[in-house]
């Protein structure tokens, strides 16, 4: 009961926070909703299932690409774009997925580098479909419309707020769910031992694989969100320090813990704020965060919490 | 024909330089069971500390390469302290993340200590004793004294470390950990003095790959995220641990990626390498030359 009220509560908290706020607050409050998206996702995948994934700047940089490419080419909104960027970063993630059955640690770890590195090549260099470097724009967001009435519209920066705030209250009640169904029990089976899992007839391939899809779902919903907000799109937003610093983000708050990985979100993506003028310096404190975290508390913050509470 | 020659030296030339970077890789899994990801960071190192040693402190070219080694190794032996020493007593995936994020701080490290634009190392090889004597021109196959520098130095560093493995006792130690870690423990192996071993060995063999590819290609604070990389594509493909299939493997793909920029597209180069390691991995998820794992 006490966790839904907290949910509650900080839901309602953000909900009311843009109108005390101005544009620039808001923004980062933004940049925080899409970080929680993805670390929550990266969570499920690795935190739940135990399935290394560096390629989440991929997955977020495909749903962003989905947007703007469908935005370009269809003239689409983002009603439409936030489905297809699931769908599309999905169907990407079952083909990385899918090497995953067979691989574990190191090995799969080195796979996903691999392919969040032809991922950005490919965005990178492909200039006809993707707009190489330079890359693409969206058109503004039209508002929602259904049979031709306007119900609710996203031109202004606290519109846009309070819409990518539903999405990520949805995103974390469906992971929410997804954790605690029969489904992600299944996860942290085959995460404690795949053998076992294996032997008392659970089916890991299907574990396995949804796993990966619902970590590459949300991460591309991250992604199309992300594009709408920046208006635009380069191959530089998604770049594997983009996943450093979400496995930074879980690591910090506790992998496979669901509240871990969104605190580490918050607060890793408030660190630039407050270094102020060594802004320039997030990424080696990012850097550091890893390895000392790995180092002293790897079952991170809020599993460091629970253990010292638990006693 | 006279083409595909050159394209095959230059192909062993680049070549060499993953064999250097991926045996160091291959080294410090195979006995401590660690897996470097910031493997590719010791080769922007050393190719950093060949600017500081060449074009800033004007040193010749052998004094050069032994300032590099020494600076590798110094760094390798504090990633072993990092890496290895506290995460001993976990199991092998603790090391991927915090070497990870080492690689990810000493990036950006790099980045504002060093400025993003790439820089180039003015090493001049055609002045050195004994290089300067051998011809640029081998029938149709024109090398330069800076790139026929690179392999010789492979060559050398690479027999060098086959004695040392071979025929000392330090190298019997390296051996007997990377067998069975508890015997060799229990027969008076010290583990603590092989793990820096092995981390200052391998760091000095990618330092000496990055100084010298800094002569031909640049260096700037990302280059080892392609190097790392391709270096585990090498490690994969010649079996994780196995320093003779690395050597074997890394020449390999130099030759590949040589050959697909010149008759199929420049642009797939650097996508080849890993196109064929998923493959291999989808087909042998041990590697083309690893032995299977014992199953629980």
């Amino acid at each position: 009961m006490k966790k839904y009220i907290a949910a509650l509560a900080s839901v309602a908290l953000l909900a009311t926070a843009p109108l005390g706020l101005g544009g620039y607050e808001i923004s980062v409050l933004l940049m925080i909703l899409f970080y929680v998206i993805l670390a929550l996702g990266l969570d499920l995948v690795t935190g739940y299932c135990g399935q290394f994934s560096f390629a989440t700047g991929a997955f977020y940089g495909i749903g962003a690409y989905t947007a703007a490419i469908m935005n370009r080419d269809l003239g689409t909104s983002i009603w439409l774009h936030l489905p297809a960027g699931a769908i599309v970063a999905g169907s990407f993630g079952l083909m990385l997925g899918i090497p995953a059955l067979r691989l574990t640690g190191h090995f799969l770890a080195i796979v996903t580098i691999a392919f969040q590195t032809i991922m950005y090549l490919a965005i990178s260099q492909w200039t006809s479909f993707t707009g190489g470097q330079v890359g693409l724009s969206l058109r503004g967001t039209d508002p929602l419309r259904i049979f031709g009435i306007e119900l609710f519209e996203l031109g202004t920066l606290k519109s846009y707020y309070w819409m990518t705030l539903a999405v990520t209250a949805s995103c974390v009640l469906i992971a929410w769910r997804l954790v605690n169904s029969r489904l992600g029990r299944e996860w942290i089976a085959i995460r404690d031992d795949e053998t076992l899992a294996s032997a008392v007839g659970l089916n890991t391939t299907f574990g396995k694989l949804t796993a990966f899809v619902a970590y590459a779902a949300l991460a591309g919903i991250a992604g199309v969100l992300t594009a709408h907000s920046l208006r635009g799109v380069t191959p530089d937003d998604f770049t594997i320090w983009i996943s450093a610093t979400v496995v930074a983000m879980m690591v910090l708050g506790g992998r496979g813990t669901f509240v871990g990985p969104i605190i580490g979100a918050i607060l890793l993506a408030l660190l630039p704020e407050f270094l102020g003028r060594y802004a320039e310096y997030k990424m080696v404190i990012y850097g550091v965060v890893l390895v000392v975290g790995m180092t002293f508390v790897p079952e991170g913050l809020v599993g460091r919490f629970r253990r010292s509470t638990a006693r | 024909m006279d083409l595909l020659l050159q394209y095959l030296a230059n192909g062993i030339v680049t070549g060499s330089t993953y064999v250097l970077v991926a045996v160091g890789l291959t080294l410090i899994f195979g006995i401590l069971g660690v897996v470097n990801f910031a493997h590719g960071e010791f080769y922007m190192i050393g190719g950093y500390a060949g600017i500081l040693a060449i074009n800033v402190m004007h040193l010749a070219v052998l004094p050069a390469i032994l300032l590099v080694l020494a600076v590798a190794a110094c760094v390798g032996l504090g990633a072993e302290v990092i890496l290895h020493r506290p995460m001993k007593n976990r199991d092998a995936t603790s090391s991927i993340v915090s070497s990870f994020g080492l690689a990810v701080a000493l990036q950006n490290a790099a980045l504002i200590v060093m400025g993003p634009q790439p820089q180039r190392l003015n090493l001049d090889a055609s002045k050195m004793p004994l290089l300067s004597d051998l011809p640029t021109e081998i029938g149709p196959v024109f090398l330069p004294h800076q790139r026929m520098l690179i392999p010789l130095t492979t060559v050398v560093l690479i027999a060098a470390l086959y004695v040392v493995l071979r025929y000392t006792w330090t190298g019997r130690s390296l051996r007997a950990m990377a067998q069975h870690a508890t015997v060799a423990r229990l027969c008076g192996v010290h583990v603590e003095r092989v793990a820096l071993v092995t981390f200052a060995t391998g760091a000095a063999l990618a330092g000496i790959a990055g100084m010298l590819m800094s002569s031909v290609f640049l260096v700037y604070p990302i280059v080892g995220n392609m190097i790392a990389l391709k270096a585990f594509t090498v490690v994969i493909l010649g079996g994780m641990g196995n320093v003779a299939g690395a050597a074997g493997a890394g020449i390999l793909l130099g030759v590949i990626e040589s050959l697909t920029s010149a008759y199929i597209s420049n642009s797939m180069r650097d996508i080849v390498g890993f196109v064929i390691v998923i493959g291999v991995l989808l087909l042998r998820p041990n590697g083309l030359f690893g032995k299977a794992v014992e199953r629980s």
